[in-house]
């Protein structure tokens, strides 16, 4: 198989067909049901609301059944690194930035703890 | 045709308005704040791709040309990981497109802060393509502080150093990974958590924003276990968000009672 991948079309189509229309499609469908809602209709709050609870739970899911090396964690080393990057977000003037390095360094010392 | 007068959001849609900047300007406007930061986060979010593509067997064209066309973290992580485990294409196919429902309403709501009423569909089209978790979760914040008239080369101008940035870590992400440490690599997968927790607590304005985020992490747990595969993230995000948007009704009947 690997072979095959590695040679001519087969590999463009495989993405285009299977990956790339397949995923696409939702997109192009959006554009029609965006088109009679106005920036001020009452529907964009409850739609926003929506996409922002689906992308909190992307964001709970990762977190809950990771893969990769985050999986090699305990839960408590996955979320206190959360608690304490938004420990610091709140603490340092909200800022997105402090959130990130304070849980990135909090994740490393957690990895580095349970090797 | 450009207005004299100065930037008044009221008016907005009378006239041209670019906010005293030309549309080339507002691209590079936008190009700017997507290297102030959320490029790197993008494209850290990325690096592990290219290592599934890798792994799955595909050429470096490929991983790239993967993150260009699907544009979304999650489906490409799934397509490689389905490729490596010889899953059969339909069911591949399935599985890409049930993960890109997701989609829908970040679209949906974005677009109206986009388009004005000479927008054309290729455009919309494009503009569409370009919707992915993080080009809407800044877009949603920033969009709004740009005038009509030129929030579509700023968004143009964001997302283009956003699939920039992906593309080159995508094919570093090829060559290197496999070969990090152990908590070096948990530091990477851990910048899309962190990053997007934080990002939507700072974009949270109203009740029904802090709701909506609260809500959907609390859900993610009972999704899990009770709804069907594929179909969870879209039930929790219609679940959660309906129920935020519910209690910003009511917070306002009260207010208004």
């Amino acid at each position: 198989m690997s072979e095959a991948l590695d040679h001519g079309l087969w590999p463009w189509l495989a993405l285009i067909l299977f990956g790339f229309l397949p995923s696409e499609v939702w997109r192009m469908l959006s554009v029609f049901l965006a088109r009679g809602i106005d920036e001020s209709s009452p529907w964009l709050a409850w739609v926003r609301a929506v996409a922002t609870a689906l992308l909190a739970g992307v964001v709970g899911k990762l977190l809950l059944s990771p893969n990769g090396a985050l999986a090699t964690l305990p839960l408590w080393g996955r979320l206190g690194p959360l608690a304490v990057g938004m420990i610091a977000f709140f603490a340092i003037r909200r800022s997105l930035f402090a959130a990130i390095l304070a849980g990135e360094a909090a994740i490393i010392a957690a990895g580095y703890w349970t090797n | 045709m450009i207005s004299a007068a100065p930037y008044d959001p009221l008016t907005a849609e009378a006239a041209e308005d670019l906010g005293g900047r030309t549309r080339p300007r507002w691209f590079v406007e936008g190009a700017r704040q997507a290297l102030s930061g959320p490029m790197f986060v993008v494209a850290v979010s990325l690096l592990s791709v290219g290592g599934l593509a890798r792994d799955a067997g595909f050429s470096v064209e490929i991983a790239v040309a993967s993150t260009i066309l699907l544009w979304a973290g999650p489906a490409q992580v799934l397509f490689f990981g389905a490729v490596a485990a010889k899953t059969s294409w339909p069911a591949i196919a399935v599985t890409i497109s049930l993960s890109s429902v997701r989609f829908v309403p970040m679209v949906v709501s974005l677009l109206p802060m986009l388009r004005t009423k000479r927008t054309g569909l290729p455009t919309l089209m494009l503009a569409a393509h370009c919707i992915a978790v993080t080009v809407w979760a800044e877009g949603v914040r920033r969009i709004p502080l740009v005038p009509r008239d030129g929030r579509l080369a700023f968004f143009f101008g964001f997302s283009f150093i956003c699939f920039l940035g992906t593309s080159i870590s995508t094919a570093i992400g090829y060559v290197l990974i496999g070969e990090l440490p152990r908590p070096l690599a948990a530091c990477l997968l851990f910048m899309t958590p962190i990053y997007f927790v934080a990002t939507l607590t700072r974009n949270a304005k109203r009740p029904i924003d802090r709701w909506a985020l609260v809500l959907g992490l609390a859900m993610a747990p009972l999704t899990e276990t009770f709804a069907p595969r594929g179909l969870d993230l879209m039930a929790l995000g219609l679940v959660a968000g309906t129920g935020a948007w519910l209690i910003q009704r009511t917070l306002d009947a009260r207010v208004s009672a």
